[in-house]
């Protein structure tokens, strides 16, 4: 048998090889055995050298053919072979997509820091700031500079958390001692009025203290929004058309929005503004006790007696004040029927918010 | 304050169907805080026209009627009275009505005759004695209207919301003289001139006030003769509906009188004060020490000395304004009446019965302030009303010890100022009119034009809570209707709205802590006293914690020093409802102070409890336990969130923290908190379940040690070099002191070290571990040889192994 004969029963034998090689292994066990530095074809090539001059363009030429051959079959089968191993695997990696995600759930603000940061937001963007101070104040800021009568009722130990005063004065106040809870976070009004001169245009969000039993509509700890406006030319107008625009900021622009005349101590003319219940629309309901319409806050123009205590002049400047209970709100807005669910961090409450 | 319609009307004209008037009432300050029909209602009793009436052709006895109720057609109704004739209006009750005996009224046949209601006797109806026949009404009553009505059986109660600025709305004529302000119609204010005989009242009565300014005005009069006995119908009703209970006709009528004009009377017996016809001698004067009185609920009252009392010669009979005394009150057998009708010092009062804790209507009136002009009118009224109730005669004269007449206050008010207040654009016809209609005095004074006018008013001493002249502008945005008023913004110029640095950054640390995972809570602000000892607290040199006074339990009474309880607590709380995965952070104040100090340090803390594990075990893999390493990691979030790269933690024991596992929190060098896991004894303080990994920081250091924006670093372009390296050392070199070793060694070159393993065991002595590190090489500006690189970590071992006194793990 020639050389040539040899190389074409090679060719043959490798072409059935390659197309029985059953995975990619195989075929590359194949490719070596033709292929490869010590393989079939490589020692025929390595006989060459014993041909003829003659005789080796053409062995050469056959064998070149042979190579190109094998290689373009075996590039054939690794393709079909892969596309298929990948097939394969695609199938073997296949999910339920239906079993849950993996995640590390981010936390939650508290419903009631998120009903402040709401309401901050709707005032800053007023073009308010917001004012702090302390929680443990002084009768005089809570109450005296609020033009809150000595025998008022809310000056009691029944009602208001006193703290001892440890400087041994004596106090001629309704509590054993002028230092308290504050029950409003007006006192920060009052500080501010003392030592920023007007135009002022503040909120004051805080946490307040009255002596009620924790119960589904009260907590003795809770959370007041204040705001406090002076300015030359403040009007009522001014007042009334703000909470307009908060109330329905906060609950939807579909509520309507009233103000009622009531009595503060620390405003005049002073109003109760209601919102019309977004449960029933303002038929009646049990959520609105059948009025149709919400109490959400307290307002009024300030009375000259707090401009008296703090020095602002009041025949220049005029101004109003707001307060409302983010706890109240955040129950209306939310449904929530007991508002203790605020204090006992229950993660199943905490994260449905 | 009750407020029946029926006694309204029959002051105030009042038009408005009820809801429209509760509806105007809330608007103008008084609300309406319930709405009560009461009376019997007789719902389907209507006034019927009889208009035929024939014999029933099967029963002797029986009548066929046609009525006329008012419908399209009449009924036919076939009834067994016999004291009608056609033409007479009678009660029908329609069918489907249930009558006050429970007989409920169908369709039915009589006889074969059918039926269609029934006509009523006074029995039948509940409204009177005569159960002989129908009851007839007058030939002009309505046909069609409901007889409740017609008979005047309903009523409707108004429950009002008075604000304490207004005792002159504690009264029925009040609250008429404030309807007819809100609606336009003229009200009436009831009052009675006695017809007096006998011999006059001065004297048999004196009255000295020793204090005016406890007692303003103190008038009475002197009933003879009187006969005490039940009440008429139309008293008992009238003060039934303002809640109170028909006691007898002379009780009644002091109250009838203090519910219609708001003055509270008090009777007393003359005999008890006067003995054997003698003269009763009264002084309004304070408890002297050591007296006592047994008021009329039995109650034998020890009486402080600021005590406002009325008193005889003998001591006090009745504690001013509070309640009478039990040895002077009227009974059956009283025979000639002191009746007082007097002003009190609203301080005074309220002093006295919240002492006591005796509230009346009495008393209630007192402390928001009576007028002092009203006492002699409400007097002779009510004397009146006993003469001709009573049966007795009212004695010539009233004793009236007034010793200072309170004028009417006079206000200007500047138009200018009512419309710059409101943001209206009133004129002065509309302002001058609210206030007339409010019983104000107004006459236009100087200046002119709408703007210009200045109104001087007159106030009447039944308002004195209108002062200034903001209360009279109050008075005309009220009755105006503030929905009246236009609602416009402030447009005040000059003002930036917004939040402050440190605002931003405690909101910054509350997202950052909300990305670790943890949710915040707000926990109470006070603590138990007993937290100190469970949690082994022990305060600064000098510091103790704030201290209430009146808390609403032994529980509550500090206010925190730390939130360490309040979140332990949660989480035993979450624990015992089964929940276990708790992730909780709180931001809020704490509070200490010392001797000598009136008002406490508050400083704000960022604190945060973990417990459980991040998820529970799910399908995928299960999930660690949370513990140390877990609430390090949360303040390096933190850190990271905040800017801060100069802080640390080091071993440091805290005794609420389980030794070992806790640390201080440094930042900048300074300790601002405490991080670790709590102790087991204070778990099982609090039943909670461990671990829980607590920390506390003072919010104050970590907020000004926060950068705003940190500056941009370069991105790398040269390839970096990864040698790892383990280092065998004592169990006393911490990790971050090896760290610190490589960092100081590796200069410029060695870019990061990472720990990425710490080992224990086998091919590891005892007492030491491996710990083992990743040190990223790489050159800024140019790609490091191999040669450059291995230089530098020979470097580091050898600094390295020297400083720490370890040796490379082989
Ligand atoms: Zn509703």
């Amino acid at each position: 048998m020639s050389i040539v004969d040899d190389l074409q029963q090679l060719r043959a034998d490798a072409a059935t090889a390659i197309a029985g090689a059953e995975d990619l292994a195989q075929l590359d066990v194949v490719r070596v055995a033709y292929l490869g530095k010590k393989g079939s074809l490589t020692s025929v090539l390595r006989g060459l050298g014993a041909l003829s001059a003659e005789e080796r363009p053409a062995v050469g030429k056959v064998s070149n053919e042979v190579r190109q051959a094998l290689e373009a079959a075996i590039d054939l089968r690794r393709a079909d072979l892969s596309s298929a191993a990948l097939d394969a695997r695609v199938l073997a990696e296949a999910v339920d997509v239906t079993l849950p995600g993996r995640r590390r759930a981010p936390g939650t603000s508290h419903l009631i820091t998120r009903t402040v940061d709401e309401i901050v937001e709707i005032f800053t963007g007023l073009g308010y700031k917001v004012a702090e101070g302390p929680d443990v104040e002084l009768d005089y800021y809570n109450f005296t500079a609020l033009n809150t009568p000595a025998d008022h009722p809310a000056r009691t130990p029944s009602d208001t958390f006193y703290v001892r005063d440890l400087t041994g004065e004596a106090t001629a106040v309704a509590g054993e001692s002028d230092v308290l809870l504050r029950t409003q976070t007006s006192p920060v009004q009052v500080r501010t009025m003392e030592s920023t001169k007007p135009p002022i245009y503040i909120l004051s969000p805080g946490k307040v203290y009255r002596r009620d039993i924790a119960d589904p509509s009260h907590l003795p700890q809770f959370t007041q929004i204040e705001g406090l406006v002076i300015d030359e030319g403040i009007t009522f107008g001014d007042l009334k058309g703000t909470l307009e625009h908060v109330c329905r900021e906060i609950f939807g622009p579909e509520r309507k929005v009233r103000l009622r005349p009531h009595f503060f101590p620390f405003t005049e003319p002073s109003a109760e503004v209601d919102v019309s219940c977004g449960m029933c629309g303002g038929g009646g309901c049990r959520m609105c006790k059948g009025s149709g319409w919400l109490e959400i806050l307290g307002c009024g123009m300030v009375d000259p007696n707090v401009f008296g205590y703090v020095g602002i002049d009041p025949e220049r400047y005029s101004g109003f004040a707001f307060g409302m209970g983010a706890e109240r709100i955040a129950a209306l807005k939310y449904d929530i029927p007991d508002l203790r669910h605020f204090i006992e961090s229950d993660m199943r409450f905490l994260r449905q918010f | 304050m009750l407020v029946s319609m029926k006694w309204l009307r029959e002051l105030v004209a009042v038009d408005l169907p009820v809801p429209e008037l509760v509806d105007l009432l809330d608007m103008t300050g008084t609300k309406v805080e319930a709405v009560e029909v009461t009376g019997n209602a007789l719902e389907g009793v209507v006034v019927g026209h009889i208009l035929t009436k024939d014999r029933h052709p099967d029963a002797e006895t029986l009548w066929v009627t046609t009525v006329d109720v008012g419908a399209a057609e009449p009924l036919q109704i076939v009834c067994g009275a016999q004291n009608f004739d056609a033409g007479d209006k009678v009660p029908v009750a329609v069918v489907g009505t249930t009558l006050p005996n429970g007989m409920t009224i169908k369709k039915a046949k009589l006889r074969g005759v059918a039926s269609e209601g029934m006509n009523c006797s006074a029995t039948e109806l509940g409204v009177g004695g005569d159960a002989s026949g129908l009851l007839i009404l007058p030939a002009d009553a309505p046909v069609g209207e409901p007889f409740s009505l017609y008979w005047d059986l309903a009523d409707t109660v108004l429950e009002l919301e008075i604000t304490p600025n207004r005792p002159d709305c504690l009264s029925v004529a009040g609250v008429a003289r404030e309807v007819g302000a809100v609606t336009g119609k003229p009200a009436s204010w009831p009052g009675s001139t006695p017809d007096e005989s006998g011999a006059p009242v001065a004297g048999s009565v004196t009255v000295r006030i020793d204090d005016p300014d406890l007692c303003p005005r103190y008038t009475a009069r002197l009933i003879r003769g009187v006969k005490i006995g039940p009440s008429p119908e139309w008293l008992a009703r009238k003060v039934a509906s303002c809640g109170a209970r028909s006691i007898s006709n002379i009780v009644d009528i002091t109250n009838y009188v203090m519910f219609e004009l708001g003055q509270p009377l008090h009777a007393f017996d003359l005999a008890t004060i006067a003995p054997g016809g003698g003269r009763a001698d009264i002084t309004v004067r304070t408890a002297k020490p050591g007296e006592r009185l047994t008021t009329l609920d039995g109650a034998v009252r020890q009486l402080a000395e600021d005590t406002l009392l009325i008193t005889d010669p003998t001591g006090p009979i009745a504690l001013a304004g509070v309640m009478g005394g039990d040895a002077t009150e009227v009974t059956d057998s009283t025979v000639d009446i002191l009746l007082e009708s007097a002003c009190f010092d609203p301080a005074s009062i309220s002093r006295t019965s919240r002492r006591l804790g005796l509230f009346s209507e009495a008393s209630q009136r007192f402390e928001r302030g009576v007028d002092p002009n009203g006492c002699a009118a409400a007097c002779d009224r009510a004397a009146q009303l006993i003469a001709q109730l009573g049966g007795g005669t009212v004695a010539p004269g009233i004793v009236d010890t007034y010793p200072e007449i309170v004028p009417p206050r006079k206000l200007a008010l500047r138009m200018v100022r009512v419309n710059g207040i409101l943001g209206a654009d009133l004129d002065v016809g509309t302002v001058a009119g609210i206030l007339t209609r409010l019983g104000l005095t107004v006459t236009t004074g100087s200046g002119d034009g709408d703007d210009g006018a200045v109104l001087s008013v007159t106030v009447p001493t039944f308002r004195p809570d209108l002062e200034r002249e903001i209360d009279l502008i109050e008075e005309v945005v009220r009755v105006h209707g503030m929905e009246n008023v236009p609602s416009t913004l402030p447009g005040g110029r000059g003002r930036i709205g917004g939040l402050i640095p440190q605002q931003r950054r405690r909101a910054r640390a509350g997202a950052a802590l909300r990305a670790a995972g943890l949710n915040e809570a707000i926990t109470w602000s006070f603590s138990d006293p007993a937290d100190v000892e469970r949690i082994g607290w022990t305060f600064g040199p000098g510091e103790l914690p704030v201290e209430l006074l009146n808390p609403m339990s032994e529980e509550q009474a500090l206010m925190r020093f730390t939130t360490l309880p309040g979140l332990v607590r949660a989480v035993a709380n979450n624990q015992r409802k089964g929940v276990v995965d708790v992730h909780l952070y709180e931001i809020g104040s704490v509070w200490w102070t010392a001797e000598g100090r009136k008002l406490p340090k508050e400083r704000e803390v960022l604190s945060g409890a973990l417990a459980g594990s991040w998820d529970r075990p799910g399908w995928l893999d299960t999930e660690p336990m949370l513990d140390f390493f877990d609430g390090k990691g949360v303040l390096t979030s933190l850190m990271e969130a905040m800017g801060i790269e100069r802080w640390r933690v080091h071993a440091a024991d805290r005794a609420w923290l389980q030794a070992g596992r806790s640390a201080e929190v440094l930042v900048g060098g300074d300790v601002v908190g405490w991080l670790g896991e709590v102790h087991p004894k204070v778990l099982d303080a609090y039943e909670a379940t461990g671990p829980v990994t607590v920390f506390e920081l003072f919010a104050a250091p970590i907020i000004k040690a926060a950068r705003e924006a940190q500056p941009f670093a370069d991105i790398p372009r040269h390839p970096s070099v990864k040698v790892d390296m383990a280092i065998v050392v004592g169990e006393d070199i911490v990790a971050e002191r090896v760290e610190r070793a490589i960092t100081s060694a590796g200069g410029t070159l060695l870019e990061s070290v990472r720990l990425f393993d710490v080992y224990r065991g086998k091919g590891v002595e005892a007492g030491k571990k491996s710990l083992a590190f990743s040190l990223t090489y790489r050159g800024e500006d140019r790609t490091l040889t191999d040669e450059e690189v291995a230089s530098a970590h020979d470097k580091v071992v050898r600094k390295v192994t020297a400083a720490v006194g370890g040796e490379l793990r082989g």
